[in-house]
């Protein structure tokens, strides 16, 4: 990885490249790359070369954040991978509204009513939890211009 | 009435055999529980008989052997003497009589076995007519009835030849021993020798073992294996080392042949050898008789015990046994599946007999086992190569290798003058298969199939079993080896030197092709060799010294010093009066010169990283020796190697200097080969750790450039990273003055890195994970700092970041990237200082860790308040590094008031986690426990308030009930702990009452048999603690089953009565060492009586 001063630290908000070069032996396991195009999580990493005397290559496994489809790439160890700028947020779930966006409130009160509730087991989950009057936190994870709700947990912060 | 129950018991063996789509599901189950009723079904001998002569079904049949096995057991009691041995007669003739199945023979068999067994508690007589009875088949009976008495000699044999592991018998090991000793004393020889016997009309009949007749001679063969690999155990053991041999026994390895004197008149006769040999040349086409006669030789092989106490018949039998070894050798040619019992053979000789008996022996004994180990070393070569699973010739030429280790390294053996041209064969051999031709034999690479490189698979450490035997045979020989070796490096050094410039002038492709690889192939195997040969690859533990035949030979070859090191260094090529070991790290220097040299030119993507790590290995364990010696260890030091490496000459920094920048080249330009790069940081890890104080790394400047690259931002990944400021921190730990400030300057560089990113308020991926790399860094300077002398100086470097942790896991609990390591840097801080920093210092870290167990539980109390079903083991990761910061905490004693107060705090946290979802997760589990084994030796649990000691019971009752054995046992041991701290209380207090709440559960777990087998002595001895705490508890425990079995089961409570009397028998309760070992005595009788009768395994 390069100096502090050299890395670019924007925001995914402000226009600048979605994703940042990193040299693929600096990857980590459960850490984020870009395979196929897609934002994912690294579920195994794997060494090989071609002979014993040739030059390490690095073969990836990832999960896409968003989707959960499970993509590999085999590449050099010394070439750079393009990693995602990944962005997790905890928002308190203050509504569902009838056409299934939902309400959420962020630590500093601000209120997005932007997102869809989830597909699947998770969506379904949501709705219950929140029928049966839970406090729901639900994550919202941001990459290469998607957003969506990944998980939801019990609000206990609130109980104190 | 008998009739309709066989008649129902097979409906029901039809409708549990039956496909899935005749029968539902209510059928087979209610078929189930037909079953499951006649498996308890009392008395069942004569209906067992009846189904045996009229059934026709597999199935009941094969229940029905089973029953009777597990009646007799539970019923031996109850049955007199006469209804016993008419059984026994029934069961066999019904076995001679009738062609049964295997299954069922092999049920009947073992029951058979184990009414003799039983039956000759008092005395052996019963069991001597019967082998008699047997004799008898075996000699004039049909071929049929000969091969099942057989088999019933070989089952009576199994049955007494265990005995820990036989306690499902109803007996207590004591008597399962005294047994096995009586079967020895009285049986086994005279099975022996009538066995022998038997096999030994079979050859002279002349007729070749086929059909039939190789079957039952089979069958001799392997009773005679089982007597030659019998465990002869001494009854001076204890329980637990039997277990262990026994263990042995039960694996492939058998162990040694160890008779005592009584059996001297049987192993000690010539003839008796030259049968065997005899034997095995009869039967070796045939590859079932083959494998249990090569087994009896090679257990014959090491005769030793009280029969061999003197030397002189010892001596003799060597002799007999060799030359019938070698005279078996001149007739026939060893093929693959005989190798190994050869190689076994002779390791087993060189092993058991003394280095001047086996000198004595004829020199083709010696000559045999050189060509043999030639024949492995180039068939092994040749398995790697069709890369099967088949490793037979690898493990046989460890074998072999294993002989040579002990031929070359014993002094009052052969002498040097007689292993020379042996060991340059060896040598020789192995060089040529590893070499290309023209100097070798080697098959060609295959360049382009992808390989796997994970670092257990480590070239280097694959061979080097076989090559650090091969490394000490080259010392035997070193004049010859040294110059071979030195020949060859500087052939393919100029090679690599012209191929490289070559390349570097456009010359020649960068692609290098099959030339380069085949010459870079050729370099790894002379380096791996010279390496072995040079030096003992161990790095680790205890100091390893140069070999004495190095330090030997230098002295003798007495070489100029000046010329010496003027060829070392490079200012001269000429090699007369060089000294021979100085010639060879010469040119190994060189190699690795030309290497850097490659990678600075921009070639690192020509340079194979594999040679690489060979070179950074070779630096490593040649450093590891041969730089600055310590006099002392020494009997003798070559001058020559003193002049070069001593702690008094300027050699040994240059030397140190040289590997630094070599390992600093090697990072800069192959970070990104795993391989290279790990071998490289070896190399400097191995230089920091060797020499301790003066060491000329603290000063050298090619290793303080690496702190400034480090420190500017270098292009490692995190984890070599770590490695490297470890490095930097143990040479640290040993420097003094100025180098050490210097040294001490990369934790203060790394401090200001993180307070850099910390303040750049930037919540992005880049910043996440350099800041994760960062705290891994710090890691590895907490795994640096080794001295208790200087630990607080090094804390005090360590404390700025420690205390950046909490609001780090605050900020960024969202990312576990970045959350489980700012933890373990606290677990591993908290493991390796707390226990030896100054108490305000500990303090101040106790701080950090109250605060951080806040911050975690503000934002994971969901995480901690239940555990999904779903849960997967590495989502808790960071819980596990949690639970270490608390264990080490426990176990500092650190400002034991405050570190209590923090631990008692953080259990409190985690507690609420410890609920039976927790068990199905093995490593958590195994972290809660061991937590709360800790912190109870530590004395924190019982200073816990009530309410939070109830908890840690609640705990305790959950984990007892787990499957692993491991978190029982610690579960047990705790209770143990507790119990001796409680009592003192008095067994009213409410943490007693609480505590033994336990007891209730712990017993029924141990009679129900539903604790794991391991655990079981600690359950014994948590019971006898806790009655320790309120001796009537047993007593009251015991009433309470007693009244539940009045009530269903009435015939057993006299027996139930009279175990729990023999539990307590003689025991006090005081907590002293000799009742608790008699209270473990009769718990275990306690255990194979209640087990014996319950059965409710």
């Amino acid at each position: 990885m390069a100096d502090i001063e050299d890395t670019h630290f924007e925001t995914g908000d402000s226009g600048a490249s979605a994703t940042f070069p990193m040299q693929c032996s600096a990857l980590r396991k459960n850490g984020f790359v870009m395979l196929k195009g897609r934002p994912c999580k690294i579920v195994e990493m794997s060494t090989s070369k071609t002979g014993k005397h040739g030059h390490a290559k690095v073969h990836l496994v990832g999960i896409d954040i968003f989707n959960g489809k499970k993509y590999e790439d085999i590449c050099p160890s010394t070439h750079n991978m393009d990693v995602p700028h990944v962005k997790r947020e905890d928002y308190q779930l203050t509504d569902i509204s009838d056409d299934g966006y939902l309400t959420l409130m962020a630590d500093n009160g601000d209120l997005r009513e932007d997102l869809k509730i989830p597909d699947g087991d998770l969506g379904s989950q949501l709705r219950s939890d929140f029928d049966s009057g839970k406090e729901l936190l639900c994550t919202v994870l941001k990459s290469c211009g998607e957003e969506c709700v990944i998980a939801v947990k019990a609000n206990t912060a609130l109980d104190k | 009435m008998n009739n309709s129950a066989i008649q129902t018991l097979e409906a029901a063996a039809q409708m549990l055999m039956a496909p899935p789509n005749v029968v539902s599901p209510e059928q087979r189950h209610q078929a189930e529980s037909v079953f499951m009723e006649f498996r308890s079904t009392k008395n069942p001998y004569e209906l067992c008989r009846e189904i045996l002569e009229k059934s026709s079904s597999d199935y009941v049949l094969f229940e029905a052997a089973g029953l009777l096995k597990v009646a007799l057991v539970r019923e031996w009691n109850l049955l007199t003497k006469g209804d016993i041995s008419s059984l026994r007669e029934y069961l066999l003739n019904y076995l001679l009589r009738t062609d049964t199945p295997g299954f069922l023979r092999e049920k009947l068999l073992q029951t058979i076995a184990i009414i003799v067994k039983r039956g000759s508690i008092e005395d052996g007589r019963e069991r001597k007519a019967l082998l008699g009875e047997l004799e008898k088949i075996i000699l004039s009976s049909p071929i049929s009835q000969q091969k099942l008495a057989c088999s019933l000699i070989l089952a009576i044999m199994q049955e007494y030849a265990i005995t820990v592991k036989s306690a499902d018998v109803g007996l207590i090991w004591e008597v399962h021993f005294r047994l096995k000793k009586s079967f020895e004393a009285l049986d086994l020889k005279r099975i022996f020798r009538f066995t022998v016997g038997v096999l030994e009309q079979i050859i002279r009949s002349g007729h070749r073992p086929e059909g039939e007749q190789a079957l039952l001679t089979k069958q001799l063969l392997t009773i005679v294996e089982m007597v030659l690999c019998w465990s002869h155990v001494s009854p001076l053991l204890s329980k637990r080392l039997i277990g262990a041999f026994e263990a042995i026994y039960e694996s492939d390895m058998a162990p040694a042949l160890r008779l005592s004197l009584n059996w001297r008149d049987t192993i000690m006769q010539p003839e008796l050898l030259a049968l065997f040999f005899e034997i095995h040349m009869y039967v070796r086409s045939n590859p079932d008789l083959a494998g249990p006669s090569l087994t009896c030789l090679v257990q014959l092989a090491s005769l030793s015990g009280g029969v061999v106490s003197n030397p002189s018949p010892k001596q003799q039998y060597l002799e007999n046994y060799v030359n019938g070894f070698l005279n078996m050798m001149m007739y026939i040619q060893p093929i693959e599946r005989e190798m190994l019992g050869i190689s076994d053979i002779y390791r087993r000789l060189i092993e058991f007999f003394s280095a001047p008996m086996i000198a004595r022996t004829p020199p083709a004994f010696l000559q045999n086992l050189t060509s043999l180990t030639c024949h492995c070393i180039r068939a092994s070569v040749m398995e790697e190569l069709v890369n099967s699973d088949e490793t037979v010739y690898r493990e046989s030429l460890n074998k072999f290798l294993h002989s040579w280790s002990s031929l070359v390294h014993e002094t009052n053996g052969y002498s040097n003058d007689t292993l020379l041209n042996p060991c340059i064969e060896i040598f020789n051999t192995y060089l040529q298969c590893r070499l290309a031709p023209p100097d070798g034999t080697r098959g060609s690479e295959h360049s382009d199939e992808d390989i796997k490189d994970e670092l257990e698979e480590d070239e280097r450490k694959l061979h080097s079993n076989i090559l650090l035997t091969i490394g000490a045979i080259a010392r035997k020989a070193p004049a010859h080896c040294s110059h071979v070796l030195f020949t060859l490096l500087r052939d393919r050094s100029k090679r690599l030197e012209s191929q490289l410039h070559l390349m570097h002038l456009g010359k020649l492709p960068v692609s290098g092709g099959e030339q380069l690889v085949s010459l870079f192939e050729d370099l790894h195997w002379i380096l791996m060799i010279t390496g072995h040969f040079l030096a003992i690859d161990c790095t680790e533990g205890e100091i390893v010294m140069i070999p004495s035949e190095i330090i030997q030979y230098s002295m003798r070859e007495d070489a100029d010093v000046d010329a010496s090191l003027r060829f070392l260094v490079g200012e001269s090529t000429n090699t007369d009066n060089v000294d021979p070991i100085l010639k060879l790290l010469g040119e190994i220097l060189r190699i690795s010169a030309w290497e850097c040299a490659a990678l600075e030119a921009g070639l690192g993507n020509v340079f194979s990283p594999e040679l690489s790590a060979t070179i950074s290995w070779l630096l490593k364990i040649w450093a590891n020796s041969y730089i600055m010696p310590q006099p002392s260890l020494y009997n003798e030091m070559a001058p020559m190697l003193e002049a070069a490496f001593g702690r008094s000459s300027r050699g040994a920094a240059w030397a140190v200097a040289r590997l630094a920048a070599r390992a600093g080249a090697s990072l800069r330009h192959q970070a990104a080969q795993p391989a290279a790069a790990h071998h490289a940081l070896q190399l400097l890890t191995t230089l920091a750790q060797a020499h301790r104080k003066q060491n000329p790394l603290a000063t050298c400047e090619e290793f303080l450039a690496l702190l400034q690259w480090e420190a500017a931002g270098c292009n490692l990944s995190g984890n070599l990273r770590k490695e490297l400021h470890r490095a930097f921190a143990i040479t640290a730990t040993y420097a003094e003055g100025e180098a050490r400030s210097r040294l001490l300057s990369s934790t203060a560089a790394l401090q200001e890195k993180l307070f850099n990113i910390i303040n750049m308020d930037s919540d992005t991926e880049p910043v996440r994970n350099m800041l994760a790399d960062t705290i891994d860094c710090f890691i590895g300077v907490t795994e640096g700092v080794l001295e208790v002398g200087t630990m607080d100086e090094q804390f005090m470097m360590l404390i700025g970041a420690l205390e950046k942790m909490p609001g780090i896991i605050y900020r960024y609990h969202n990312y576990p990237g970045v959350v489980l390591p700012a933890l373990n840097l606290l677990a591993k801080s908290a493991k390796r200082m707390l226990h030896s920093v100054h108490p305000q210092n500990a303090n101040k870290f106790l701080e950090i860790c109250n605060t951080t167990f806040e911050v975690y539980m503000r934002w994971n109390s969901g995480k901690i308040s239940s555990i999904p079903q779903d849960a997967e083991e590495e989502a808790y990761e960071d819980i596990c590094a949690l639970m270490e910061v608390i264990c080490s905490i426990a176990r500092s004693g650190a400002a034991s008031s405050a570190g209590g107060e923090r631990c008692a705090h953080g259990l409190r946290l985690l507690l609420p986690l410890v609920t039976p979802p927790l068990l199905a997760l093995p490593a958590l589990a195994q972290h809660a426990y061991r937590m709360l084994r800790d912190l109870d030796a530590a004395g924190q649990l019982t200073s816990l308030p009530i309410e939070d000691f109830n908890m840690v019971i609640t705990a305790l009752r959950v984990g007892l009930t787990a499957v692993s054995c491991d978190v029982s046992t610690l579960c047990c041991d705790t209770i143990v702990g507790l119990s001796n701290k409680v009592r003192r209380l008095g067994d009213d207090n409410p943490y007693a009452l609480s505590l033994l709440t336990l007891a209730e559960l712990l017993l029924m777990l141990i009679i129900k048999m539903e604790i794991p087998p391991d655990s079981i002595p600690a359950a014994g001895a948590a019971i006898y603690s806790l009655t320790c705490v309120k001796p009537a508890l047993l007593e009251g425990l015991a009433r309470q089953l007693i009244e539940a079995f009045a009530a269903n089961d009435p015939a057993n409570v006299p027996r139930l009565e009279e175990a729990f009397g023999v539990l307590t028998n003689g025991v006090l309760f005081d907590g002293l060492r000799p009742h608790r070992l008699r209270f473990q005595d009769n718990f275990d009788k306690f255990l194979a009586s209640v087990h014996g009768f319950l059965f409710v395994k």
